[in-house]
């Protein structure tokens, strides 16, 4: 998915400071201000995407500790009880969920980005000086592959309007969750 | 190798181009743009900037004065700046003239990475072959104004009728079947005269002709852009290798040496709505001395047609059926279309395409390198749907 967030925040920024904002009528401050503050919110939201899920984690690691501090030290009646119990099991919701988050979203996408670098060598390579009998057995893993992962690629950039037969695309949740099943 | 294709180094330019031998001046562009790619983004430029440098092109090719009036900006086109001027100048043939005119002029790094001087010699060559604007003047290295640039006529008409809805760059246009029915025979009957056009002795030195009877112009095609996705891509798509392994698999060999357009659709000629006349062909930048069979497979990609009004006919660049449209060039042309050779060209133009998008779309962008990243990035959105045409296409040539 070449069209990530990042590129698309970048663009409209440049788009913005160059083009639109000194183009608003400079007497109307009311626009003026928005705009500068709709370019300074683009610019946090790029600063904050590459690290919200890693901050994420990190408070969650905090929570937990703090957590388990406050069951072992809270004593009292049924009231102190039932909240310790409630703690102590949203605690341990919340360490499974940590425990399982050990790859990040920028782990993941570096491993797309390798494994399509090096699959893609790997075709590049059997067809310069591979035996001519697996060919066609490359081939076809490649497109049979291909063939699901633009249906999801085409789904997620249904909205700009691409697609001749829209309908003919389902949606990208159902798809994604289609794949988790 | 790695590359760190921000900052390419002499040795990797170097080896891209050995490995992807092509035509002379596209190697020239390409090379250039590699490197200059370290370089400073686009900076937005003030319009006395363009008109200065107009001036100096001006100061340097005409030898009468001059006056140069009402310079403002244009919009449209996803490559490159245009800015319309109006010139009261000694015309050679006319004499005194007020003239309309248009500078084009490349960004610091373009979607499409091509030469000023092939643009300018092509449409000087279809003067009188098929409507072209008039061309003037070419600054093709950049000399007197910031970057490539030539300037031309205004050709009157418009891209798309007033009424009709359409994307970015014209694409998806919705024409009404009555002006179909008058814009669909001029279409044809172009496109045959371009592909029946003598071009030699017609000054195209910026252009090297490949050998009848030989696959050295599908060759230089796929070389041409399997060094630009080299170049340019960030995320790789094995799809494109496979894509890239098969054409060479199936290089056709070329039966008959003409020029090719390369942009051939609707969107990119202009016709007057008064009498629907078209009165220019415009955008010659990709053109090339090749094979017939890339046009007519370019024209009729998905990507430039449209659905009829019911709903199930889907419509050659939005004009006619397919196969109307094949039967009314071979008629035209006296030549005849080979369907396996249609076949390779679309998978070679998705190829072109998906690169523009995918690969030179997200590097330009990413560079701040055009005047309008953010109408580039846009477009890198419709190459997953080039991508899966182009990965059918392939599943039934199999």
């Amino acid at each position: 998915m070449q069209m990530r967030p990042q590129i698309q925040i970048q663009s409209v920024i440049k788009a913005l400071s160059d083009v639109v904002l000194p183009a608003i009528d400079p007497n109307n401050k009311l626009a003026i201000e928005q705009g500068k503050l709709s370019i300074g919110l683009l610019a946090l939201l790029a600063q904050q995407l590459p690290n919200q899920f890693r901050f994420d984690c990190d408070e969650l690691a905090r929570l937990i500790a703090t957590a388990r501090e406050l069951v072992a030290q809270a004593k009292g009646g049924k009231g102190t009880q039932a909240a310790v119990a409630a703690l102590y099991e949203a605690t341990q919701l919340a360490g499974g969920t940590l425990d399982a988050a050990q790859a990040s979203p920028a782990d993941v996408e570096a491993m797309v980005r390798a494994l399509r670098v090096t699959s893609g060598q790997l075709v590049t390579e059997v067809y310069r000086d591979g035996e001519a009998g697996c060919r066609a057995g490359i081939r076809d893993a490649v497109l049979a592959m291909s063939k699901e992962q633009l249906l999801r690629d085409r789904s997620m950039l249904l909205m700009q309007g691409w697609e001749p037969d829209p309908k003919a695309v389902p949606s990208i949740a159902s798809l994604l969750d289609a794949s988790a099943r | 190798m790695t590359a760190d294709k921000s900052q390419p180094s002499a040795a990797w330019i170097a080896e891209l181009r050995a490995r992807f031998p092509t035509e002379r001046e596209i190697d020239r562009v390409l090379t250039r743009k590699m490197q200059r790619r370290a370089g400073p983004g686009y900076q937005p430029l003030a319009l006395e900037t363009l008109v200065d440098g107009v001036r100096s092109l001006l100061d340097a090719e005409l030898n009468t004065p001059y006056e140069l009036r009402d310079a403002r900006w244009l919009s449209g086109g996803a490559s490159k700046l245009q800015m319309a001027f109006t010139l009261e100048w000694q015309h050679p043939q006319d004499g005194l003239s007020c003239t309309a005119m248009v500078l084009r002029m490349e960004p610091s790094e373009s979607i499409v990475e091509t030469s000023r001087l092939r643009e300018f010699q092509l449409i000087r060559a279809m003067e009188g072959v098929v409507p072209v604007p008039p061309v003037y003047w070419c600054d093709s290295e950049g000399d007197h104004l910031p970057y490539p640039a030539l300037i031309y006529g205004f050709a009157p008409g418009v891209t798309k009728p007033s009424t009709a809805a359409s994307g970015v760059s014209g694409l998806g246009t919705q024409l009404p079947a009555d002006l179909r029915a008058k814009l669909a025979p001029q279409f044809v009957e172009h496109l045959a005269k371009i592909h029946t056009a003598e071009f030699r002795g017609k000054g195209l030195d910026a252009f090297d002709i490949p050998e009848v009877g030989t696959t050295q112009c599908a060759e230089w095609g796929i070389n041409w852009w399997e060094r630009v996705w080299e170049e340019d891509c960030d995320e790789d798509v094995p799809l494109m290798r496979l894509a890239a392994a098969w054409l060479r698999a199936n290089l056709p060999v070329l039966d008959r040496a003409v020029v090719v357009h390369s942009d051939y659709r609707l969107g990119n000629f202009l016709f007057t709505e008064h009498d629907t006349t078209i009165t220019a062909w415009l955008d010659w930048e990709l053109g090339r001395i090749g094979d017939r069979h890339q046009d007519i497979a370019w024209t009729t990609s998905r990507a430039f047609g449209a659905m009829a009004e019911d709903g199930k006919t889907f419509l050659t660049s939005g004009l006619m059926p397919e196969a109307e449209f094949i039967a009314a060039y071979e008629k035209a042309t006296g030549l005849s279309i080979n369907p396996r050779t249609v076949h390779w060209y679309k998978v070679y133009n998705d190829f072109m395409m998906a690169t523009l998008s995918l690969a030179t779309g997200y590097r330009t962008a990413r560079g701040s390198k055009t005047h309008q990243d953010v109408l580039v990035t846009w477009l890198i959105g419709i190459g997953p749907m080039l991508l899966d045409e182009m990965r059918t296409l392939i599943e039934e040539a199999v």
